[in-house]
């Protein structure tokens, strides 16, 4: 071999290769660069640096050509992306587009991603909670998926670790269902908010309304300034990015604070096709790299590679990496590889009105977004005729009242007048999914990209059990809103498909049995010990808390048992 | 209302929507580009007649001081499917050729709901009342002066004491 040539691969080769900026990959990239490993971050998409790259963040609602709405032609374009929220004028250039990049939706799934740097970190919703073992005893207690190879106490200090670290707010509520974090302060409840907590303390046993934790600086520490974040502003229009870093995001956090490690490099632009396998030592060698722009293959070399892609993209990935060692995907000698995937029920809301407490009302905004009700139902036993159960959201708050049913003089004063209506008060839904075999993703074996990658085809769907959950989430709601005196109450079964909760998980569970799950404890293959994957892949079931605190913890700790590994010369 | 503040709201409010003086554009012709409609000068004029019928100008500015029927047009232009343009512009000859008491009258009549009238003209004045209001709602100049938008609250208050009704 030429020098050129060992100079050209000694360039391509790192100590770690994280796959993804996303919430997870922005915090192996941190992990392992403050450890002083060289990290290569490979993002698919374009780079989007902190305040820098965005564009819409200080506009003002009549600086938006529509005011914010998608235009036909936009929403004709992008059917799928177009359901999503956050898919506003306003942030509309944060989200995959549906034509650029396509999958085969054998039954209908909306899958919403982020390919830039930082990825969905920049467009979530900013909730974070604890598991308990109530989640983590889940499948085991109720006879689904595999067992959680980990309880709350292995991940206890390192939900500490990154909520000190990424900056979470919320109340230490004394809840089995919820456990207490490290806190900022919470945003507080409203006043009926409060008055329906109260309603619910009196009414139920066990059913509890809280502060909505957050990854938001209420009150920033040092270890924030020293991130170059300040306190949140109560924007509320985090989807555009936040010059404060008022919210945590892999832009405003976790990034940077690689970057000044000295050790990272991070490559927009780079999609990876699939990881290496070196069938003669056993394990992978790096990871093949296509050039989204220029179409170039490269391949890049590290001791540990983790896989951050999100967690559908991670199968793909995995999925794509053949060897003759393992024909059917990395990892994949269980053969469940991109099985079990499942997500969050977000499919019913229901709305109301509280004619009481009009003496208040509320100033600012609250990036929190009001009350969160943990999972009570089948909560320490199996009370109910579905398994598992729902968390919920609840808001309230008031907005003017105006009659526009007239014109002229009369309806510019309706339209400015400051009168107050009642107050509304609303709550969505968030069900556990219980993960299955037949909720899985493959690769389309004709189909490819752009990139002459595999197109993925997602086969995911409700249950009998979804359904179930769902009616009694509406009539428990319907009744404690009856409870507390709510009027007009109007239930709606919002009929999304899977995909749109943004809350895919599985494909590459976690489990003790090689024979049963791709991934040990240690969230590292069973069958392939230098790769790793924290993303949403690793779930074995879904529980009903948002889940990208638990990335976040799993993704130090996994990052801490490699480097000690590596340090063991065991990978 | 001072002049020269009317027409720097003017320009200022164009400026988000790319508006070109008409000298520049065909004569007869609308005044803004459009991609799909085709509005006259004539009808650009009526729109704005109506709009000003829906938010006049009182001691704070109306429709045609923001050009909200240019706001109207841009978002009938870019965000309705063809068969909603084409009944909005079906709807909209009802109102051509008049003027002054007997146009107040019709946009009254439509405004009311008053029976004869023509699905046409109640799917035009539908879309044209409701994007006047949100882009009366919207405009730099209600979100600055009169119902004041904040882009940095900085502040959550949950208990905001308020004059109950």
């Amino acid at each position: 071999m030429s020098n050129l040539n060992i100079d050209s691969i000694k360039e391509r080769s790192y100590d770690a290769i994280v796959i993804g900026s996303g919430i997870s990959g922005g915090w192996a990239a941190k992990e392992f660069t403050e450890k002083g490993l060289k990290t290569l971050v490979l993002e698919r998409g374009k780079d989007v640096k902190h305040i820098v790259d965005y564009p819409t963040t200080n506009k003002y609602p009549y600086e938006f050509e529509h005011r914010g709405e998608l235009t036909l032609a936009i929403k004709k374009d992008n059917p799928v992306v177009s359901k999503c929220y956050a898919f506003r004028e306003d942030a509309m250039h944060f989200f995959v587009k549906d034509k650029e990049h396509p999958y085969v939706q054998e039954k209908p799934f909306d899958w919403i991603r982020g390919y830039q740097v930082g990825g969905k970190s920049l467009l979530w919703a900013r909730q974070t909670q604890r598991w308990s073992d109530l989640d983590f005893e889940g499948p085991k207690r109720d006879g689904f998926a595999v067992d959680w190879p980990i309880r709350h106490k292995d991940l206890d200090s390192w939900y500490t670790y990154v909520e000190q670290f990424a900056g979470i707010s919320g109340n230490k509520d004394g809840l089995v269902s919820l456990p207490d974090g490290d806190f900022l302060p919470a945003f507080p409840l409203n006043a009926v908010e409060d008055y329906f907590k109260n309603t619910m303390r009196e009414k139920y046993e066990g059913r509890h309304v809280i502060s909505a934790r957050c990854a938001h600086l209420s009150q920033p520490k040092q270890v924030h300034f020293d991130q170059g974040r300040g306190k949140c502003q109560n924007r509320n229009l985090c989807q555009r990015g936040c010059p404060f870093g008022g919210y945590f995001s892999s832009n405003s956090s976790t990034l940077p604070w690689a970057q000044k490690t000295g050790n990272l490099t991070l490559k927009p632009f780079s999609v990876v096709e699939s990881v290496i396998y070196d069938e003669k030592l056993g394990k992978a060698s790096g990871v093949r790299v296509i050039d989204t722009n220029t179409k170039e293959v490269t391949e890049y070399y590290a001791k540990v590679i983790f896989v951050n892609a999100a967690a559908i993209n991670t199968n793909l990935i995995l999925l794509n990496s053949i060897s003759s060692r393992f024909p059917n995907g990395l990892g994949n000698d269980s053969g469940t590889l991109g099985k079990y995937v499942a997500f969050h029920n977000y499919s019913a809301r229901i709305n109301a009105e509280y004619d009481g407490l009009k003496e208040f009302s509320t100033d600012g905004r609250n990036p929190a977004g009001g009350g969160y009700i943990p999972r009570f139902r089948n909560l320490l036993k199996q009370e109910t005729n579905f398994k598992r159960g729902y968390a919920a959201g609840f808001q309230a708050y008031r907005s003017t009242e105006r009659d526009t049913s007239g014109m002229g003089a009369d309806l510019k004063a309706q339209l400015l007048s400051k009168n107050l209506g009642p107050w509304q008060v609303g709550s969505h839904m968030m069900g556990e999914t219980i993960p299955k075999e037949s909720n899985y993703v493959k690769l389309d074996t004709e189909k490819k990209d752009a990139w002459g990658i595999p197109l993925l085809r997602i086969s995911v769907e409700y249950d009998d059990n979804d359904a179930k959950m769902k009616k009694d989430y509406l009539e428990q709601m319907t009744e404690m809103f009856t409870e507390a005196g709510f009027k007009n109450i109007k239930a709606d079964d919002a009929g999304q498909a899977p995909g749109l909760d943004i809350h895919e998980m599985g494909g590459a569970r976690m489990g003790h049995d090689p024979k049963t799950s791709v991934l040990n404890k240690w969230n590292q293959l069973h069958d392939c010990k230098n790769v790793f994957v924290t993303d949403g892949a690793c779930m074995t079931s879904t529980s009903t808390q948002n889940p990208s605190l638990t990335y976040m913890a799993l993704t130090a700790r996994a990052v801490d048992y490699a480097v000690l590994s590596l340090k063991k010369g065991e990978l | 209302m001072n002049r020269r503040l009317a027409i720097k709201q003017v320009l200022i409010f164009a400026g988000g929507m790319a508006l070109l003086p008409s000298c520049l554009r065909e004569e007869g012709k609308v005044s803004i580009p459009l991609k799909n409609l085709d509005i006259s000068a004539t009808q650009e004029k009526l729109l704005a007649e109506i709009a000003e019928l829906i938010i006049p100008k009182t001691d704070t500015s109306g429709a045609k001081d923001l050009n909200l029927h240019l706001f109207v047009l841009k978002m009938l232009d870019d965000c309705y499917e063809p068969v909603d343009q084409q009944q909005f512009l079906a709807g909209l000859k009802t109102f051509e050729g008049h003027e002054g008491k007997g146009l107040a009258q019709l946009v009254s009549d439509a405004n009311t709901g008053k029976s004869g009238i023509s699905e046409e003209v109640s799917k035009f004045y539908n879309i044209m009342k409701s994007r006047t209001i949100g882009g009366y709602l919207n405009s730099k100049y209600v979100m600055s002066n009169l119902l004041i938008w904040e882009l940095v609250p900085g502040r959550y208050n949950g208990y905001f004491r308020v004059k109950s009704a």
